[in-house]
């Protein structure tokens, strides 16, 4: 039985159509059969990514017995808490293990305090969560006015201002602007905490309030570029695309053609910046985690990059391969929702 | 040795920004500012510690699986208290190990047996007794430990550790063991867990939420990132901790910690080595600086095994080449002293008058380099700011006399390795500690059994080995001077600076080791946080 002809009311289940068969087509559908592609093609990904990251861990001199002890440690030391640590066996005897117990969704203990490494992600994984949405936030909410706001008249005023605020901002690293935030917002007025991290559970303002310097270090950054990329994507539209003359030609007023023509066409390529940078905003919370003193899992990375211990260094790994393959699908899903043209699958 | 690697883009922010610190000028200064009025009870105090070695602490608090109690030690002092604490005068003299939870410690005439006694009627915070059976349990505990705060006991093969009576233990060495004592307070036998809660709580747990008989609790603790203490209402000292609470957290570094003390985020910061920062700070009337007592000096190791060093001209040249007191002064402010031996001014037996130290002599310098038709030297170090500065400033002198000097700095694993390929040259590295004989000490650097010394010498092993197991105060003072004596007479290794690092709080915030000067007795000093206070 085919149903696509029948005409259905927005919002309501057509009741000619059997439970059976909705499943039938949900699973027939395009958007699943790329959600599972996917996610299929995430597992050689996750083997590939933990393989590299064992691997390299492996080639850094050293050994979480070596880096524990410190330098005074004579070798008798070492060799006994090697022994202590397990990490006199191979490589692959211990990556395989890594690997048996990550399969059935255990991932294991930190080889340096002993704790199951999930209750300690569970602990850490809001902070950064809560982290990197704010910066997102901070980056487009900033990006999409500014850049409009710049495209309308190119080579205006504002388009000029812009351009030497996202210049300034591309320029400089985000842990020296995360001091010079501290500096100014928290040393000299005393406005924002320069340090720690407020869990929710003590109040939302409290909670936003000890993550706005952190995301703004972070968000920043990213504000800038996709200032720029969709200010320049923009203005192309604008000069280049018939779309836009034709609208024009009908008497669309200017800021209406840039908004709800243009930037609707410029938001693709913003989009697929933006997947492309989750990486960037992601390798961002190591270092800002660490100069604010957030409790996050970039600060527990690079603690157990410190330490060698690489089964915590797997697990923020895993999680960071996931968030990026997920984002990416987001990213392509989104597409389809912008524009009705794309479907996937069809031809 | 100084174990801190602060992550480099840290350090290079760090330096970007050390001239916009906004420090106010025209304050006052550092030094041993002394405790003033009566300590007042009450109040919270949040301290900083750099994660890259005081706020680290991977493997959680308990001392017999703490493999970094040694950098440890504002926790473990907080939560165990500790049966021993290095105490000194005000601004760091008349140092001292003096009993705390002990009442007293007794090394026999010989040398041989070491008496512990405990004072009566001290209780763990879970309310069971801190005695002789807790403290033979927990001391046959650290010995299996991996953490070099271990101590280096020579224990006699049978009967080493016994309990006398319900508050005494006695310990039995194979050969004579003088330093046992000063070894204590950076040794995890200092630190006594209840075994009731290790028991109950199992190791895994207990490493994580301790308890001890010292002056905190513990509220919550997140490895490496941030430890939460309350008062412990059973301390047995009466009016003691001060503080409600007190809060370790852990910082990315050197300029982090002081934008957040600025902001009022944090009240103190221990082991500042950043000088650009510490000139600021000191400028910087809101805050209080103390430079802490130096007890382990830089010193060149040259390896006399192999390699250029071998040729005790190559050695002197070195010697001639190097002018300390010219780094200090250009470099470091002349903040501090420049040692000739492995004794600073805060450790025990300082100053070693050195007979005929070879003295800083360009023009020797050259010849010898003459001499030998050149020399060419790899120098290296551990990274670290301090260290590496160091090493640039010695290229430039060596230079001046002829000799070839490339610099090289390592992170810790490479510069273990490099120890141990025997292949090096010359290391900038620390040596010594408050009494040399204690934790790794002296020997650390000079021993022929240390894989860590450039130097095989038997009369020198004869000397330390001498000193080590001498009773009598003098006597040992005379055998290191004849150690000092001889290590300058072979050219085995220059000494320079004593540096020492220096810890900040905010006005209003007293406390030993916090604003007074007490000496490190191995790399960081030793804060006692029963007796920090904050004026209400």
């Amino acid at each position: 039985m085919t149903t696509a002809a029948l005409p259905q009311v927005p919002g309501t289940r057509d009741p000619r159509v059997s439970r059976t068969s909705r499943v039938t087509r949900f699973a027939g559908s395009p958007v699943l059969r790329l959600v599972v592609k996917r996610l299929l093609m995430a597992i050689p990904i996750m083997l590939g990514v933990t393989v590299l990251t064992f691997w390299v861990l492996s080639l850094i001199p050293g050994n979480a017995a070596q880096q524990l002890l410190g330098p005074e440690a004579t070798p008798e030391q070492v060799a006994q808490l090697e022994e202590q640590l397990g990490l006199n066996r191979p490589g692959y005897v211990r990556y395989g293990e890594w690997l048996r117990g990550a399969v059935t969704g255990d991932l294991g203990r930190s080889i340096v305090s002993n704790q199951p490494v999930s209750d300690l992600l569970g602990e850490r994984l809001p902070v950064t969560g809560e982290l990197v949405l704010l910066a997102f936030v901070v980056s487009l909410v900033l990006a999409v006015p500014v850049a409009l706001l710049a495209a309308h008249r190119p080579g205006g005023v504002w388009d000029r201002i812009s351009m030497v605020v996202s210049t300034a901002g591309l320029s400089v690293a985000n842990y020296v602007l995360a001091l010079i935030l501290v500096l100014v917002f928290a040393v000299q007025l005393g406005v924002l905490p320069a340090i720690g991290f407020t869990p929710l559970s003590e109040g939302l303002w409290p909670n936003v309030r000890s993550l706005i310097l952190p995301s703004a270090a972070i968000g920043l950054p990213l504000f800038c570029f996709y200032a720029r990329f969709l200010r320049g994507d923009l203005v192309d539209q604008m000069q280049q695309e018939e779309y836009v003359t034709t609208a024009r030609a009908k008497g669309v007023g200017s800021w209406q053609v840039l908004i709800r023509h243009a930037f609707r066409n410029s938001s693709f390529g913003l989009i697929t910046v933006v997947g492309l940078n989750l990486g960037a905003l992601i390798g961002g919370t190591v270092i800002i985690e660490q100069i604010f003193a957030l409790p996050g899992i970039g600060q527990m990375l690079l603690q157990a990059i410190n330490t060698r211990d690489f089964i915590m260094v797997q697990a923020v790994v895993v999680v960071f391969a996931l968030v990026a393959v997920v984002a990416n699908l987001v990213v392509d899903l989104l597409y389809a929702v912008l524009d009705p043209r794309i479907r996937y699958g069809s031809r | 040795m100084k174990h801190r690697t602060m992550p480099s883009l840290v350090l290079a922010a760090a330096l970007a920004l050390s001239a916009c610190g906004g420090g106010n000028s025209g304050g006052s200064d550092s030094g041993a500012a002394a405790p003033t009025g009566e300590p007042q009870q009450g109040g919270e105090l949040t301290v900083l510690e750099d994660t890259a070695f005081t706020g680290s602490w991977p493997t959680g608090l308990d001392p017999a699986t703490n493999t970094t109690g040694g950098a440890n030690l504002p926790m473990m002092q907080s939560i165990y208290g500790g049966l021993f604490l290095l105490r000194s005068d005000d601004d760091g003299s008349n140092g001292r190990v003096e009993p705390n939870q002990a009442e007293s410690g007794e090394l026999s005439a010989d040398g041989l047996t070491f008496t512990v006694k405990l004072r009566d009627g001290i209780q763990f915070s879970d309310g069971t007794p801190l005695n002789a059976d807790a403290v033979v349990f927990n001391w046959q505990r650290d010995l299996d430990s991996a953490c070099t705060c271990k101590p280096t006991w020579p224990l006699a093969a049978e009967n080493g550790i016994t309990k006398v009576d319900d508050l005494t233990v006695k310990l039995t060495f194979s050969q004579p063991y003088a330093a046992v004592l000063a070894s204590f307070p950076t040794s995890n036998v200092n630190w006594i867990a209840s075994p009731a809660a290790v028991q109950q709580q199992g190791e895994d747990a207990f490493k994580i939420k301790p308890v001890g008989a010292g002056p905190f609790t513990v509220v919550d603790n997140q490895l490496s990132s941030k430890l939460t203490l309350q008062r412990n209402e059973n301390y047995f000292e009466e009016g003691q901790p001060y503080l409600d609470r007190l809060t370790f957290q852990s910082i990315g570094g050197d300029q982090p910690a002081y934008q957040a003390l600025q902001a009022g985020q944090a009240q103190a910061y221990e082991g500042l080595t950043t000088t650009p920062l510490l000139d600021q700070a000191q400028r910087n009337d809101q805050l209080q600086v103390t430079v802490q007592a130096a007890t382990s000096p830089y010193v060149i190791q040259l390896n006399t095994k192999s390699g250029p060093f071998t040729d005790p001209r190559a050695r002197e040249a070195i010697y001639r080449a190097t002018d300390f007191e010219a780094i200090n002064k250009g470099v470091f402010g002349g903040r501090y002293e420049v040692s000739q031996s492995f004794v600073a001014p805060g450790g025990k037996f300082y100053p070693l008058e050195v007979t005929d130290y070879p003295e800083y002599d360009l023009d020797r310098a050259k010849q010898l380099v003459q001499e030998l038709g050149g020399l060419t030297v790899t120098l290296g170090t551990i990274s670290n700011y301090v260290a590496t500065q160091i090493n640039t400033a010695l290229q430039t002198q060596w230079q001046e006399a002829g000799i070839d000097v490339t610099i090289q700095d390592y992170q810790l694993s490479n510069l273990v390795q490099q120890f141990n390929s025997g292949q090096w040259q010359a290391m900038l590295q620390t040596a010594g500690a408050w009494d040399p004989a204690s934790g790794v000490g002296v020997a650390f650097r000079f021993s022929s059994a240390s894989p860590f010394s450039g130097v095989a010498d038997p009369q020198l092993d004869q000397l330390l080995a001498q000193a080590a197991g001498t009773v009598d105060e003098g006597q040992r003072k005379q055998l290191y001077q004849q150690a000092a004596d001889l290590i300058a007479a072979d050219f085995y290794a220059p000494f320079g600076l004593a540096f020492a690092p220096a810890n900040l709080a905010v006005q209003g915030v007293h406390g030993p080791g916090l604003t007074t000067v007490i000496p490190a007795a191995l790399v960081n000093t030793q804060v006692i946080w029963d007796e920090v206070w904050r004026e209400q």
